[in-house]
């Protein structure tokens, strides 16, 4: 087992709590929480591909950067979304605001 | 990897999975954001072991200190009359696993099989490449990621907006 894979080991079980915790949980803000796990992860696993492989580094810590930046535009959006949902339904868990399934 | 490097990896792995095991199972979403923040101290740490000590520092600075702040805003103020708690789930765990393991599995025997490390001590990029980088061949991903904040920022404060017209 090469460094390679532990990082990406590191990366996969980010992967595999934050999928865990997005179907667990039942509330908006958990999920968010979650989602925020597997981005950490995708930037991990992309700047361990390029710091060990000969893919351009310059590449790969800048892809890890714009995550950072998605992921900032990303809490910012659903944390308005949530705003607006508690305002009209009155509450931000899953089972709740289901309202299409009825 | 040296024992000293094996050693640090396999704290920051601990740092990482324990946080990220609270920051899901936690009913309590206070306790669950601390153990995000945790989580994201251990890829920093990852970061810095990796010779990329510009993307740990921006990993500290960007998730530490404004996410996680966001998230705490969130759960401010969404927080029930009860308590922040979520009920306690049983009949969604076990989906939740199979969901969880499927792509880790598969994508774990990817990353075994597929890739080949070609460097066993990653070199040192500069800051000094990584602005030559975002400013020249990398412009016009460095455009858009202002524009999508922008646009983000100002989709934010209208939903604010919208939102105190109806009260």
């Amino acid at each position: 087992m090469n460094s390679l894979f532990l990082f990406h080991l590191a990366g996969l079980a980010l992967l595999g709590l934050g999928l865990f915790g997005l179907v667990q949980r039942k509330t908006l803000v958990g999920m968010l929480i979650s989602v925020e796990l597997l981005l950490n992860g995708a930037g991990l696993s992309i700047v361990a591909s390029a710091k060990l492989t000969p893919a351009d580094d310059v590449l790969g810590q800048l892809s890890s950067l714009l995550i950072m930046g998605l992921a900032a535009a990303e809490a910012t959006l659903v944390l308005a979304i949530i705003l607006v949902v508690l305002r009209r339904f009155g509450s931000v868990e899953t089972d709740t605001i289901a309202t299409l399934r009825d | 990897m040296e024992t000293l490097a094996l050693f640090a990896y396999a704290l920051y792995l601990a740092i990482i999975v324990g946080g990220g095991f609270v920051a899901v199972t936690n009913p309590n979403l206070v306790r669950a954001l601390v153990g995000l923040v945790a989580a994201m101290f251990g890829v920093a740490g990852m970061y810095f072991l990796m010779n990329a000590p510009f993307v740990g520092l921006m990993q500290l600075l960007i998730y530490v200190g404004a996410i996680s702040v966001l998230i705490f805003f969130a759960i401010m103020l969404t927080r029930p009359p009860a308590g922040g708690e979520e009920r306690a789930t049983s009949r969604r765990r076990p989906m939740a696993f199979v969901a969880a393991a499927a792509p880790v599995a598969l994508l774990g025997t990817v990353c075994l099989k597929a890739f080949e490390q070609t460097v066993d001590v990653p070199g040192e990029t500069g800051i000094k490449e990584l602005g030559q980088g975002l400013l020249g061949t990398y412009g016009l991903a460095f455009e858009l990621i202002s524009v999508v904040l922008l646009v983000a920022m100002a989709g934010a404060v209208l939903l604010g907006f919208k939102r105190r017209e109806e009260a």
